[in-house]
């Protein structure tokens, strides 16, 4: 009876989520084995034929390492991942502690794993946390970080399980693409990956493709330009999208520039775009939101971590205009070189499975770009933590008032309280005006991220006030101080809604861990971006209501999902490509296939270079320099071919004012233009062949620029902003009815 | 184009696809064809004869033209996609009157889905009143006027008069599963392909009957006009006229390759086939009205009779030069309303692109409007010279309505021929890969 109430419960609540029925019968199972191992002085080794015998045997080697006993509903979580699913497991539920026991059971089974989770200080964490856990299991553990060198990377790459940030395994996954020697490369075949925060890194982070990129020659922002844009007005000079994702200049400013600079703009490309660039700058960049300026350079602010993204930066010049914009010293610009969507990484892993505390928002996705089922596992301990309804005010001022008398009338309780804000200038204008009432707060955003262990440490005990950016959302552990349970437990404020709801529960989500009471509150107001950006025609004035907010929330997430998919659509065939041009890179750096080709291009000059060779280390001589130049070109070629698709993309949505469906044709013309590539590529390599120097030291390929990975950008790419025809139909004839 | 076919014949997966279209293609003829449950096949088939027979112009054209010619057979699937296609429309028209549905629309995949939901819905709701009507005309022997069979068998019984119903209801859900199962898992727009097997569903018979009534020498004739029309329309639905368009958004390196990828193609004929539809549906009026005239009695006035006389069938010179006319002006009505320069000028002015030479905002809008009128012209007379040509072929060979190289036809054949087409060669270019170091 209870497994039908259960069924039916799941049907109506989580709809599309996996029945845990059968997890729960081993685990069960597991726990008839528990006192027979507990006076076992020696564990046995587990064999990965029995789940039930793993699990018992699991959970007692966490109690003996760790001293954890994992909950059965973390082994039930450990399961799902085993059979390659997504966990939905509550917010403080002791994920890692599943994930580690998932991550050894694949071990076990004889795969490579790969833990990837959202950020290096995590990876760092729980790889050492859990290290005893696995060594105890037999299974080797290793981490990467934004720092390791190479030897650690590979080092950590040879352990059976790695755990690692996203972007830290994606941009070694583009190095690895771009090696000139073989003995460089890095990264085993993928086999199983594991994704810690499944959501963020999967939906959130898979908006913006990885992107490696290289060092061009030295920006080119005029300060000039920056002074002259920062005269202009917004709303006369100049116009902002309802999504502030695009400015443009109105008539008014285009004449106020062209007589500035002297020159008609739109018959001069070149400075057109520089000011375009510096308008974007000044008008969509905001400081201490979107960039903090740290030791003389301007730093990335990664939106949904709210953490300084250290190795990101703005290509095409607008990095640039952003120094310029800040009277900064021009920094390189980058080129980019490479590119990977996160649906391309994970997807290499012929084996996939996560966890996070909020998956079932997003199972539509999961499940549509990842192939991957969700399954939500019950917490151990019911959740007591009271979430009251959102306060909503017209104004943010007056939300702002609200939001200090209530952090003042809690903190009277001695109830520690952690306010979630949106940004890191919101964090630091709330932190003066609580000092100006008197009231003393630690401050934790991307300025300050090197005390984040130690305001974490302390965000619990009684009468903590902890003001932070996003960066205490997810896998923030906060631990109650003495005695602040009887007071109520953490108390979680929010100064707004986040655009996504999984953003929300993910900060509600720090109080009220493992059944610990706890209590949060949102206040909302209708100046918020949240309202102004997506909703802006919905609202004018007054108290916004609370079905408004949650729909604004619901646009906001369908316009993310839409650059999701879109960003997947015009990806997909690129890296295709991406691949065959990898496999025929993959012969020519291992094998001899460069100089064949050569040869066999240019015949005389192959003969005309043996004969001035020695003779017994001549032909070696020759493929070594005719793999260099190969693998210049291609991947000079291919950095052309993306920019050009960059290009292509962004103008292809006018394709439909044609009646042709704006994806097709840009398969048409991206599939010409790899054709071009790869002729291309050997008509500039026969070239090469033909004129360069090689001796007996082989070939000296000078002038070739670094490669290094230095930033990732992205755009807003609307594949209809015209509408299908019908749309259009109406849409002019409705605008027309509503003129009379 | 057959090229495009036999390549996609030899990739495994656009092989499935593909045959997984004809699959349905198949099935939804089937359906077609198979006859409601309580109709007298055979009085049918005899009413049908003595209709094409009859130089009686029956007023379901268009709606015929979109069946296939299941309508009047009064098949499991006599509605076609026709309920589908007004529900849509009348969803599309009824986003920007609601805002409830505004907002849903606005809120993604998720609000459009619940859209799609509602269209479904709709669809069935318009399927339960058009089946009604219909089976309501048959009942009464309105379906054929003049022709005197019972065309149901029993048509006092209440119980298979609600079956009926109820069959073509259903069987205009599963045209809308079977259409969107195309969309999904086949090749091209499951909605255009249907509709292109309807139209053409006819073609065999038609031709046959040419060859039969007129012989062989009048049949060829008609061929080699066909072929050359298609060609004719094929050539001119691709010719376009590019603008292009420039995003001055980034400091761009070394190039490979020359030339602008971004442009807006204005295509010649811009209004695609609705002018033609919305055309012939006008023409249709002074048709009904005079037919509900004659039903008094009494004797015609001066002005029934001059419609009667000039604009009931097409092979007067008022018919069509009306016909051409009427087509030449929603040309360009529905090319000013669905491409709206100013619209389009902003947009681009909005995301940072610029016609070279021209300041975006009304400069720009300028531009545009001033290229498209120019185009729109021979656009506009190609439509109605091609919507012509069945009405001439009237006159001349005495075909029916049903003649297979009709205007509205031929334009539906080659848009959505050339639609699928294009989507195959965009997938099978997406596997083929070729060239130096292989």
């Amino acid at each position: 009876m209870a497994s039908i109430r259960q069924f039916v419960r799941r049907f109506l609540e989580r709809p599309g989520s996996i029945d845990l029925a059968p997890f729960e019968r081993i685990v069960r199972a597991a726990g008839a084995e528990e006192d027979r191992l507990r006076k076992a002085a020696e564990l046995p080794s587990p064999s990965m034929d029995d789940l039930a015998g793993f699990c018992a045997v699991a959970r007692e080697a966490a109690d003996r390492a760790l001293g954890l006993r994992p909950y059965d509903v973390q082994l039930v979580g450990a399961l799902v991942m085993l059979s390659g699913n997504v966990a939905e497991m509550a917010t403080g539920e002791g994920k890692t502690l599943s994930g580690a026991v998932a991550a050894a059971g694949y071990a076990l089974r004889g795969r490579r794993v790969h833990v990837v989770s959202v950020n290096d200080y995590l990876a760092r964490r729980d790889a050492e946390w859990m290290g005893p856990l696995y060594e105890a299991l037999g299974v080797s553990v290793g981490w990467i970080g934004e720092a390791s060198t190479p030897e650690e990377r590979r080092a950590a790459y040879d352990r059976d399980v790695t755990y690692g940030s996203v972007s830290e395994i994606g941009f070694d996954v583009l190095r690895d693409r771009l090696r000139v020697d073989a003995a460089d490369l890095l990264l085993p075949e993928p086999d199983v990956v594991l994704v810690d925060e499944a959501d963020s890194v999967l939906v959130d982070e898979a908006r913006v493709p990885l992107v490696l990129a290289g060092a061009a020659d030295a920006g080119g922002a005029v300060p000039e330009t920056a002074a002259l844009v920062r005269r202009l007005v917004k709303g006369y000079h100049y116009e902002i999208d309802d999504q502030a994702r695009n400015v443009h200049l109105t008539s008014k400013g285009i004449d106020t520039v062209e007589e500035a600079l002297g020159v008609e703009l739109y018959h001069d490309t070149a400075r057109l775009t520089e000011v375009n660039l510096a308008l974007h700058a000044h008008a969509l960049l905001t400081r201490d939101v979107d960039y903090i300026v740290r030791d003389g350079r301007v730093h990335l602010v990664n939106p949904s971590r709210g953490r300084v993204a250290l190795l990101q930066r703005w290509p095409d010049g607008l990095q640039a205009a952003v120094e310029a914009k800040e009277a900064l010293a021009p920094s390189e610009t980058g080129e980019i070189l490479d590119s990977i969507t996160v649906q391309g990484l994970i997807t290499r892993y012929p084996g996939r499975c996560g966890m996070t505390g909020t998956a079932v928002a997003v199972g539509d996705e999961l499940r549509e770009f990842y192939d991957l089922k969700v399954a939500v596992v019950p917490p151990n301990r019911p959740p007591v933590r009271a979430d009251e309804p959102d306060r909503l005010f017209e104004f943010a001022a007056d939300r702002d008032r609200a939001l200090v008398d209530e952090i003042a009338e809690a903190h009277a309780t001695g109830r520690p309280i952690l306010v979630g804000t949106l940004d890191v200038a919101e964090s630091e204008r709330l932190a003066l005006n609580l000092a100006g009432r008197g009231l003393e707060c630690a401050v934790l955003n991307a300025k300050n991220d090197a005390e984040e262990a130690s305001i974490i440490a302390r965000a619990g005990e009684r009468g903590a006030i902890t003001v932070s950016t996003q960066m205490a959302g997810r896998g923030t552990d906060i631990r109650l101080g003495e005695g602040v349970g009887a007071l109520g437990g953490l108390y979680v404020i929010g100064s707004g809604r986040h655009a996504s709801s999984r953003l929300d529960d993910q900060l509600r989500g720090r109080a009220g861990r493992q059944g610990d009471p706890g209590g949060s509150v949102f206040l909302v107001s209708g100046e918020d971006d949240l309202i102004t950006h997506y909703v802006a025609d919905e609202y004018s004035s007054g108290v916004p209501s609370a079905r408004l907010v949650a729909h604004a929330q619901r646009v906001a997430e369908g316009v993310n999902a839409q650059i999701h998919r879109n960003t997947w659509r015009y990806t997909r065939l690129l890296e295709r490509q991406r691949d065959l041009v990898l496999e025929r890179r993959d012969r020519v750096l291992r094998g001899r296939t460069a100089g064949e080709a050569l040869a066999a291009a240019a015949p005389e000059r192959w003969t005309g270079l043996t004969g001035a060779l020695p003779p017994e280390t001549g032909e070696e001589i020759l493929h070594g320099a005719a793999r260099q130049i190969v693998l210049f070109h291609l991947d000079r070629c291919w950095a052309e071919h993306l920019a050009y698709l960059a290009e292509l993309r962004e103008g292809i949505h006018l394709r439909v004012l044609g009646r042709a469906s704006p994806i097709d044709e840009f398969h048409k013309d991206a599939v010409a233009a790899y054709r071009r590539l790869l002729a291309e590529v050997e008509s500039r390599s026969v070239a090469t062949f033909e004129s360069a120097g090689i001796t007996e030291d082989g070939l000296d390929l000078d002038g070739e620029g670094l490669k290094r990975p230095t930033a990732t950008w992205t755009y807003l790419v609307q594949e209809n902003p015209f509408g299908s025809e019908w749309e259009r139909l109406t849409n002019r004839l409705a605008t027309k009815i509503r003129r009379r | 184009m057959l090229t495009a076919f036999t390549r996609a014949f030899r990739t495994p997966d656009l092989r499935k696809k593909l045959l997984f279209t004809l699959g349905i293609i198949a099935l939804f003829r089937l359906g077609s064809v198979l006859p409601t449950p309580g109709v007298h096949t055979e009085n049918i088939a005899l009413c049908l004869k003595e209709a094409q027979a009859g130089d009686a112009n029956n007023i379901y054209g268009m709606v015929q033209l979109f069946s296939g010619g299941a309508l009047l057979k009064l098949s499991v699937f006599a509605l076609g996609i026709m309920p589908y296609i007004t529900a849509s429309i009348i969803l599309q028209l009824l986003v920007v009157v609601i805002p409830r549905l505004e907002a849903l629309k606005k809120e993604g995949q998720a609000g459009q889905s619940k859209i799609t939901q509602y269209t479904r819905y709709l669809t069935i709701g318009l399927a339960i009143l058009q089946s009604t009507a219909f089976i309501a005309l048959a009942r009464s022997g309105q379906l054929f006027p003049g022709c005197q069979q019972e065309i149901l068998l029993d048509k006092d019984d209440v119980f298979g008069i609600i079956t009926m119903v109820l069959v073509m209801t259903a069987g205009t859900g599963v045209i809308m599963w079977l259409g969107e199962l195309v969309t999904d898992r086949g090749v091209g727009n499951g909605m255009s392909i249907l509709i292109f097997a309807q139209v053409i569903a006819v073609f065999p018979a038609e031709l046959l009957r040419i060859g039969q009534q007129k012989g062989a020498f009048v049949f060829a004739v008609v061929m080699a006009v066909g072929i050359a029309m298609i060609a004719l329309v094929v050539m001119v639905e691709q010719a376009q006229r590019r603008i292009p368009v420039q995003y001055a958004k980034r400091m761009v390196g070394r190039r490979m390759y020359g030339g602008t990828s971004t442009y807006i193609p204005l295509k010649v004929n811009q209004a695609g086939i609705i002018p033609v539809i919305f055309a012939s549906s006008l023409l249709y009026l002074p048709q009904l009205v005079t037919s509900l005239f004659s039903n008094t009695q009494e004797e015609p006035n001066a002005v029934i009779q001059w419609i009667n006389q000039n604009l009931v069938t097409g092979d007067t010179p008022a018919y069509m030069i009306t016909f051409f006319l009427l087509i030449v002006f929603f040309t360009y009505f529905y090319v000013s309303i669905t491409f709206n320069p100013v619209e389009v000028a902003d947009n681009m002015k909005k995301y940072g692109g610029f016609i070279p030479g021209i300041r975006p905002g009304r400069p720009t809008a300028e531009y545009l409007s001033y290229v498209l009128s120019r185009l729109t012209a021979p656009g506009s007379l190609y439509l109605g010279l091609i919507s012509m040509v069945p009405i001439v072929a009237l006159a001349l060979v005495g075909a029916s309505q049903n003649f297979p190289f009709g205007g509205t036809s031929i334009l539906i054949m080659v848009g959505v021929g050339l639609d699928t087409v294009k989507q195959i060669e965009s997938q099978l270019q997406q596997r083929n890969y070729e060239g130096f170091l292989k």
